[in-house]
């Protein structure tokens, strides 16, 4: 099929949204990030199953019972699984970088956070280091905001 | 409570796959996926009792329950329509509620119809940064390439599978796309080439991740009256489904204290045990002919076939670089059509896995048939590989 | 379809829950409804939940509230038209060899959300949006087109919104608030005319829950103590596109409330109490006429959405409270003798698409 003569409007619609949100907080978040405001790193416990969770949170998934105390996360902690991210991706941060999902000690869970203080030249032999099972420590920063960018981990 | 009815797929339709498809709307890309179903069912909108349609995250395609919109264009007016979404999942989630329509005895003929134009913002993956929690994981970078890495680090980890292992996945992918008269990446790679394309997240570098892709694609669903009265001579029997769900947060799912094992697409062993035990198989290796399975990614395929029983945990490397999984008499056939790494418009992908084994079952799949395929499944996965469905068909009703 | 309500629980309704994320409310809402149905959550079988993820502000909203609904290694499914929506899917799960136990969960936190926003991007960007459309300005239309198609005036429209106040008014589960004169209502800004604020239900955030069991789990828990039976279900979708016959037909309504009888073998003289998803004054004398044959009143005994609101899974608190009024348990509402009661939810611009559920007693 020939084209129209004279069809001079374009063949896209541009468009754009940005849609705002407030998420509220919610009764453990609240406690969690004061936690890290002092330098604590607090999991959130349920008595009917014994498992401490990070990312804390209201309830647990497996009793389905509401989480009914905190347990202090230790300082150090093993990789179960990272990768080092090469590629810039928008409104992420700039790469190089490595991220880590560490269970801490005293914690039945693992959590993510990034690993700093690793040569990332050689992306495979960083991989390397940041294998599962790799023990790393957690490092606070020294201003703190009360979001989990308050900490991340090395290794050690 | 068992089914009340069998339920069997009688026509397929699928729109090729490819970035954009600058001369179609979003509803009318669903509709031509339609209107191929249709025709491939030999029936009307008319016969048509209600309709399921597939949609993932509508920001990608840009207008939210685009459902709503796409009513007039899949001949969805003055009838019982819903949409379904979960994630990378949907389609084959869509494929179970169309199931459920006829199965509970309620509806005769149902369609399933989706469409997904992934490339219609170039913010992708940004918007999938937005799927991770707010407050505990948005600021890391998360999404869905990097989430997957993490398992694939794992899994690699854990069984000595190499990036090379993974590489061969894509080679053998693409050759097999090439038959693939709708698949959106068809060109033969090399090891070397994936091994060469720029490192994204460590292990995945560009060429073992799938396309964005726009398209649709549409199955029809019917009762056994229904079937037998059908234009197909071979309808593709739904035998058994299912799926499992599991908790957003990957840290749970690894470790002394999990349930389930995340490099291994935990979880989904029991939405394949479940399907199974549905569909009367008991030994997949033998039974099935066609796997087609969701991989997105390079890392998918051997956890997948793997979880599906069709061999050992972490021997699927091996087994895959031997052409145990090419059809031609190995274990399964593993994506016949190219499978997602080639192909992924990700609100309806799930539902073209489902559509493509039909047509394996059907004998239609033209230069990707299978010889003498009597069963198949097909997988979906979504969330932070997190939502499974398993969906096994065969060419009887059992 | 021998489907039973075995439990069900609705959140406490509010403007805003500013003290609970998203997924603290959906876990409340669910471990209240396995309570009230006497069952763990290791029981269920599978579980099926409705939301809207442009409305809970995520991509993929059930990542994070598919646990909290209950869905830890179960099989899960998730539909994003409306809360009544997700209890039909629920249903049709229960007897297609799913299981005999499930769970359907709802929720929505409009207070949280950027309503007008996001009912605005439901606009198809070629005809629709450089125009400006959204749920206010489509239900502006939709009171046009009734104005002139079925002679309902403003007034008529303010009339059933008193009457629906009233009612909330009396209803315990409602929140609390003072009643409006007409006067107020009348003299309240327009909207999109000839719809004013105060036709408009306003939105609140809420959550509900109900626990399904198939007669065959029943027969194996002869303790069990079900509220209800689904006695018929029906849903249908209506032409995206708006025109005056679109708007004023009614036609997905109809055809809902007619595939729902239908299930039931019943006809409208036989319903005793109908919750209506009257989410504005024109709504619900529209569909206070296209009930013609109804022996009951038309009105929400609850209050319908002037009780409370959250919209999209208004539906599902409509058939919590048709529930208790087939089950006896409305308490100072209860319709004396309830024994088949009609839940309502309209979704989409100008009640687009429609879901009925019929409950009957046991």
């Amino acid at each position: 099929m020939s084209k129209t003569e004279g069809s001079a409007s374009a063949d896209v619609i541009p468009g754009e949204w940005r849609i705002r949100y407030n998420y509220s907080v919610g009764k453990v978040a609240g406690a969690f990030f004061d936690g890290l405001r002092h330098g604590r790193i607090l999991a959130s416990h349920c008595s009917k199953s014994g498992l401490s969770y990070l990312p804390p949170r209201a309830y647990c998934e497996r009793s389905f019972a509401p989480c009914d105390g905190w347990t202090e996360a230790g300082e150090t902690g093993v990789i179960e699984a990272a990768t080092i991210v090469t590629a810039a991706f928008e409104g992420l941060p700039p790469p190089p970088y490595a991220i880590a999902y560490v269970r801490l000690d005293n914690v039945s869970t693992a959590m993510l956070n990034f690993v700093r203080g690793l040569d990332l030249a050689d992306v495979p032999a960083a991989a390397k280091r940041l294998e599962p099972g790799a023990r790393v420590k957690v490092v606070f920063a020294e201003r703190r905001e009360g979001r989990v960018t308050d900490f991340h981990y090395e290794l050690v | 409570m068992r089914a009340q009815r069998n339920v069997a797929v009688v026509g397929v339709g699928e729109t090729g796959f490819r970035t954009h498809h600058a001369d179609l709307t979003y509803v009318e890309l669903a509709q031509q996926a339609t209107l191929a179903a249709l025709d491939h069912a030999g029936m009307t909108p008319d016969d048509i009792d209600a309709v399921v349609f597939s949609m993932a995250p509508t920001q990608f395609a840009g207008v939210n329950d685009s459902d709503k919109w796409a009513v007039d264009s899949i001949f969805g007016a003055g009838r019982p329509l819903m949409r379904i979404n979960t994630g990378g999942a949907t389609g084959g989630s869509a494929f179970q509620a169309g199931y459920s329509h006829i199965a509970s005895g309620l509806y005769r003929t149902v369609l399933v119809v989706g469409a997904d134009r992934v490339a219609e913002t170039p913010d992708t993956q940004h918007i999938l940064n937005l799927i991770w929690d707010r407050f505990y994981e948005r600021d890391f970078a998360l999404n869905t390439v990097t989430m997957t890495a993490l398992a694939a680090q794992r899994y690699m980890s854990r069984y000595g599978a190499r990036e090379e292992d993974f590489a061969e996945v894509v080679v053998r992918a693409r050759r097999k796309a090439a038959r693939n008269p709708n698949a959106h990446l068809k060109a033969a790679t090399t090891v070397g080439e994936v091994m060469a394309s720029p490192r994204v997240s460590w292990p995945h570098k560009r060429a073992d991740i799938c396309p964005r892709s726009s398209g649709a694609a549409a199955v029809v669903l019917c009762d056994e009256e229904t079937a037998r009265k059908s234009k197909r001579a071979r309808p593709a029997w739904v035998n058994g489904c299912a799926a499992i769900t599991h908790s957003v947060f990957m840290g749970d799912r690894v470790g002394f204290w999990s349930d389930t094992e995340f490099a291994d697409h935990d979880g989904f062993v029991l939405a394949a045990q479940t399907a199974y035990r549905r569909a009367g198989v008991v030994d997949p290796a033998r039974e099935i002919d066609v796997a087609e399975i969701y991989d997105p990614f390079s890392s998918f395929l051997f956890p997948q076939l793997e979880s599906l029983g069709f061999c050992g945990r972490g021997a699927a490397a091996c087994l895959h670089g031997e052409g145990a999984f090419d059809g031609d008499g190995g274990i399964v056939a593993a994506n016949p059509s190219g499978g997602t790494l080639c192909t992924n418009p990700i609100g309806v992908t799930g539902l073209v896995r489902a559509a493509d084994a039909a047509l394996q079952i059907m004998g239609e799949a033209g230069a990707m048939q299978i010889k003498g395929a009597r069963k198949a499944v097909a997988t979906a996965i979504g969330g932070s590989t997190q939502f499974f469905t398993c969906i096994v068909l065969g060419d009887d009703s059992n | 379809m021998a489907v039973y309500v075995l439990g069900m629980a609705v959140h406490p309704p509010s403007s805003r829950i500013a003290d609970k994320r998203l997924e603290e409310m959906v876990f409340d809402v669910s471990r209240a409804a396995l309570d009230d149905a006497h069952v763990e959550r290791n029981e269920l079988e599978h579980v099926t939940i409705a939301g809207s993820d442009e409305l809970d502000g995520r991509s993929i909203a059930s990542m994070l509230l598919a646990m909290p609904a209950g869905a830890y290694l179960k099989d899960e499914i998730k539909c994003t038209d409306s809360g009544l929506t997700g209890l039909c899917l629920g249903a049709m799960r229960m007897t297609s060899g799913f299981g005999d136990l499930g769970v359907v969960v709802s929720w929505c936190k409009n207070s949280t959300s950027d309503f007008d926003n996001v009912t605005a991007s439901r606009a198809e960007p070629f005809y629709l949006r450089p125009i400006g459309m959204n749920d206010a300005i489509a239900n502006g239309l939709f009171a046009n087109a009734l104005t002139h198609d079925e002679g309902i005036t403003e007034d008529e429209a303010t009339a059933s919104v008193l009457a629906y106040r009233a009612n909330a008014a009396r209803n315990p589960r409602a929140i609390p608030r003072p009643l409006a004169s007409p006067q107020e209502l009348r003299d309240g800004p327009y909207v999109a005319a000839p719809l004013r604020k105060g036709h408009q239900a306003p939105l609140t955030d809420g959550a509900a829950a109900f626990v399904l069991a198939t007669e065959a789990w029943l027969a194996k828990h002869p303790g069990a103590a079900p509220y209800a039976r689904i006695a018929g279900l029906g849903w249908s979708v209506d032409s995206y596109a708006l025109g005056r016959t679109r708007l004023s037909a009614l036609g997905s309504f109809r055809k809902s409330v007619d595939a729902a009888l239908a299930r039931a073998d019943a006809t409208l003289d036989d319903i005793d109490v109908v919750e209506l998803d009257a989410q504005t004054g024109f709504h619900a004398a529209a569909y206070a006429r296209a009930l013609d044959g109804l022996a009951c009143e038309p009105t929400a005994p609850s209050g319908g959405p002037f009780a409370q609101n959250p919209l999209f899974c208004t539906g599902l608190v409509h058939a919590a409270e048709a529930v208790l009024q087939v089950s006896g348990k409305a308490g100072p509402i209860q319709a004396p003798g309830a024994r088949l009661a009609l839940a309502h939810g309209c979704y989409g611009y100008a009640q687009q698409a429609n879901a009925v559920a019929l409950f009957a007693g046991v």
